[in-house]
């Protein structure tokens, strides 16, 4: 006979199961995880690719690899890195964090949020399967202009372009979903104006995606048919343009490139102020100049075209609105500089990353001079000069971002903390190793180096490949130490609290990691740093 | 005087500035490129010093985490600073590069226009006078030659360029694009392919040999006269261009299959293949007159056919 005392045993429902739980979740934080870790194994298995890349380059008349598979090699190693690893990483850290930094209890649409991950899963993973595809994976580059790509034989093309179609039907959905619930599901209190600056470079982030990502599936659409259909869109036998595939292409190409740095921008603003322990200096200036990146990125596409032929007009127009971009970017560049000026600078890990993307951003930023002027652009188009230019900007940038973003929010997202002193030998074998593997670079490309070529005979080209391919090395070696702290974090790592940083913003009021509704309740917002205002509201001084 | 010759020789030698310029309007490409490293070096320099001396001087030193630093929010005039310092460094930079720009097309009376047109995966050029080459381009020095650059309608795009006298222009299926030059010294100038064209794309050079204009006026048309009554090397060329590229320098084979005997013998199946392709080898020879695919078959012939020396 049963005593009182013996507890009662309810089943548990299938859907709370371990895994059940994490497939069948709505909840925005578990599909923010579930984005993040898909990223980063992506972002491992990206790369493995360029590691084959660079051993391929790393002397003359190297032969490791044939040529189709070196051409498969680059094409989805820049898949990879573009469509599974920023853009998701960011909508992963936008999942997580938007509705903490708002106050909300969850995104505007947390069913079609778990669409589009799975989506992103499903898109991901057709890509990959293209590597078994008859013919092997798409081998015409990431931007895949046809006729090249048009009549690439076998599956692997066509795999890589209903892939994309998917992976973009999962962007436009995420984006959707930040739109509506940012401009719906601010606190009470939390104006646009003391919106956290993350979570304007979210805004951003989604409104240029749901503007550009129609092009992209339009000329995708356009592509497939051309391959598999009867149309002759792109090609010029039957009366067609290849033009206009690039011009659909950049349209979308363009302003992707800034949906993969602006949230970087954003992460940036958040961990400087906290580790400077000072405000951002001209919160205004950096969420306009925001603003004023994502509508000029829309109006620059062709100079990714300054090599076809377009005509000096249409030349010195994207030139113009090209340098336009840099006013903006160089604002910010200078603000957080300013943030730092007489700050309380502390190096931890998340510091150190966004330390580090100011210098090499810069550096990415003052190389795009450059490209921006069309007849140096003649000289050093599709050359290492650019392969070291958007490197600089893309992880110089976007994956300094997501390293600050991912030792700064651990503890919020797992309750557990990176370990710093791991944390500092990542930063820096990733800042050194990226420095050697990019900067020889621009020289290669000064010398005339193409890219994409799966080999080279000229010799003088060999010094600069060699230091590039051991930088490569030491970053890989920077990436296992990355995840041996994630390993560490998991068994070692003491409990976190709710607000390890001193941060300003609101997901620090909530436990860590937070409880399934976020908030017991939220403070009422009066400044862009509400949890800073409740701390002294606390300690009993005047806000 | 010698010395800062020898410098910039050694900088464009080693990668730090661009490949030492050979025709006026390359020469004014590298103009452009000074003069934006100038304000390059100045705005990295406005960064990283004040970004090393601020991470310097306020290091955090043991203050605990909660002191504050003093608690800025901006300051206009600071911001307005810069935002218009890098406007008018960019106003003076799209200034000079148009500044620059006219004297990037050349145009002379006696221009020499040569027809480039790019193929998987080889150059194929013609001269005024019907002379055709394979990948070296032999151009007059100091006279303007005009490339008239395409691609047929069945080829992809490809991007021709010789980084020491000119920017790159693509050769794309469909359109036919300019670009000139003005060999100002006697040489040969390299590149190769830039715009990502398959397979072979890393094998696809070219380049330019610039030799005395009355030089060129007598290689040209013997050029001409040799090829139209088949006395010419262009059999050589080709299989040196062409066939080379995927068959081995010797014909040994390598991505295609080694040329023998056997598979040169019938002149006619060769013309089929190189006219039609087969399976991963493109269709090199679609639209070759008859005396380029009889020069080329005869070349094979002769080369790798039945008692030929260097046969198999």
């Amino acid at each position: 006979m049963a005593s009182r005392a013996e507890t009662p045993v309810y089943p548990v429902p299938w859907y709370q199961g371990r895994v059940a739980s994490w497939v069948a979740t709505v909840d925005h934080k578990r599909i923010g995880i579930l984005y993040i870790l898909t990223s980063l194994i992506f972002f491992l298995a990206g790369g493995i690719l360029a590691l084959l890349i660079r051993t391929q380059l790393i002397a003359t008349n190297v032969d490791i690899f044939s040529r189709d598979t070196y051409n498969e090699l680059f094409t989805m190693h820049g898949t990879t890195m573009v469509f599974l690893v920023v853009v998701p990483i960011f909508a992963g850290f936008a999942n997580f964090f938007v509705p903490l930094m708002i106050g909300a209890r969850d995104v505007a649409f947390p069913r079609l949020n778990a669409l589009s991950y799975w989506l992103f899963l499903l898109g991901g993973v057709i890509l990959y399967s293209s590597w078994f595809a008859q013919g092997g994976a798409a081998k015409a580059g990431w931007t895949a202009y046809p006729p090249l790509s048009a009549e690439t034989v076998g599956n692997g093309q066509d795999l890589w372009i209903v892939g994309l179609h998917v992976l973009s039907l999962s962007s436009l959905a995420g984006a959707i979903n930040f739109l509506a619930t940012i401009h719906n599901m601010r606190t009470a209190g939390m104006t646009w104006m003391r919106l956290p600056l993350f979570v304007w470079t979210i805004e951003i982030y989604a409104a240029l995606l749901v503007l550009v990502l129609p092009a992209l599936s339009a000329g995708l659409t356009m592509l497939l048919l051309d391959r598999q259909g009867w149309t002759h869109f792109f090609l010029p036998g039957d009366g067609g343009d290849p033009l206009l595939y690039q011009h659909v292409f950049w349209f979308f190409g363009h302003p992707e490139v800034y949906v993969m740095i602006l949230p970087a921008m954003g992460i940036i603003s958040e961990v400087l102020p906290v580790f400077a322990r000072k405000p951002i200096f001209g919160y205004k200036a950096v969420a306009f100049s925001t603003v004023a990146i994502g509508f000029y990125s829309l109006l620059v596409w062709a100079h990714h075209m300054f090599a076809v032929g377009l005509g000096w007009g249409l030349d010195i127009w994207f030139m113009v609105a090209s340098m336009i971009i840099a006013v903006p970017t160089g604002v910010k560049i200078f603000n957080w500089l300013a943030t730092t000026w007489r700050g309380n600078l502390i190096f931890e890990t998340p510091m150190l990353f966004s330390l580090g993307f100011i210098a090499v951003f810069t550096i990415g930023g003052l190389s795009g001079i450059y490209v921006a002027a069309f007849p140096f652009d003649w000289q050093v188009h599709d050359t290492y000069f650019v392969v070291a230019h958007f490197h600089y900007v893309l992880f110089g940038g976007s994956v300094f971002g997501i390293f600050a973003a991912l030792y700064y929010w651990w503890p919020k997202m797992f309750g557990r903390y990176l370990n710093d002193k791991l944390g500092k030998w990542h930063f820096w074998l990733t800042f050194i190793g990226f420095n050697l593997a990019f900067f020889p670079q621009h020289f290669l490309g000064l010398m005339g180096m193409p890219r994409r070529i799966y080999t080279y005979t000229d010799s003088s080209w060999e010094v600069y490949n060699l230091l590039s391919t051991l930088g490569s090395y030491v970053m890989g070696v920077g990436m296992l130490v990355f995840i041996a702290n994630v390993i560490w974090a998991r068994r070692r790592s003491p409990r976190a609290v709710n607000d390890p940083w001193l941060g300003d913003t609101l997901e620090w009021f909530t436990t860590s990691p937070p409880p399934p509704h976020n908030f017991d309740k939220v403070p009422y917002v009066t400044s862009s740093r509400p949890l800073r205002d409740l701390r002294r509201r606390l300690a009993g001084e005047r806000v | 005087m010698p010395q800062p010759v020898a410098i910039a020789t050694l900088l464009a030698a080693s990668g730090l500035t661009p490949v030492k310029p050979e025709s006026p309007n390359a020469e004014r490409i590298t103009d452009v490129f000074w003069f934006i490293t100038f304000f390059v070096i100045v705005i990295f320099f406005v960064v990283a010093v004040p970004l090393a001396v601020f991470i310097v001087r306020y290091r955090n030193k043991g203050r605990p985490r909660h002191e504050e630093g003093p608690q800025i929010i901006g300051n206009t005039n600071l911001e307005i600073a810069w935002t218009a310092a890098p406007v008018i460094i960019l106003v003076l930079i799209a200034g000079f590069t148009l500044y620059k720009l006219p004297g990037m097309s050349l145009e002379a009376s006696n221009e020499l226009e040569v027809q480039v047109v790019g193929r998987q995966f080889y150059w194929q050029y013609r001269y005024p006078n019907g002379a055709i080459a394979i990948n070296k381009l032999v151009a007059p020095a100091d006279r303007v030659v005009k490339l008239r650059i395409t691609a047929p309608d069945y080829d992809v795009i490809h991007s021709y360029w010789v980084p020491a006298l000119f920017g790159k222009m693509d050769a794309i299926p469909g359109r036919t694009n300019e670009v000139e030059f003005k060999g100002t010294r006697v040489g040969t100038y390299k590149g190769q392919c830039v715009e990502f064209c398959g397979l072979q794309h890393a094998a696809m050079k070219n380049e330019i040999q610039v030799i005395p204009a009355e030089q060129f006026d007598t290689w040209v048309s013997e050029q001409a006269s040799a090829q139209a009554s088949g006395q010419s090397d262009l059999g050589e060329q080709v299989f040196e261009g062409v066939c080379a590229t995927c068959h081995g320098d010797q014909g040994q084979g390598f991505i295609g299959p080694a040329l023998t005997s056997a598979t040169v013998s019938s002149a006619q199946s060769v013309e089929q293949i190189i006219r039609e392709g087969r399976n991963k080898m493109p269709p090199v020879g679609r639209d070759w007159s008859e005396e380029q695919a009889e020069a080329l078959t005869g070349y094979l012939r002769q080369r790798f056919g039945q008692g030929s020396q260097a046969g198999g």
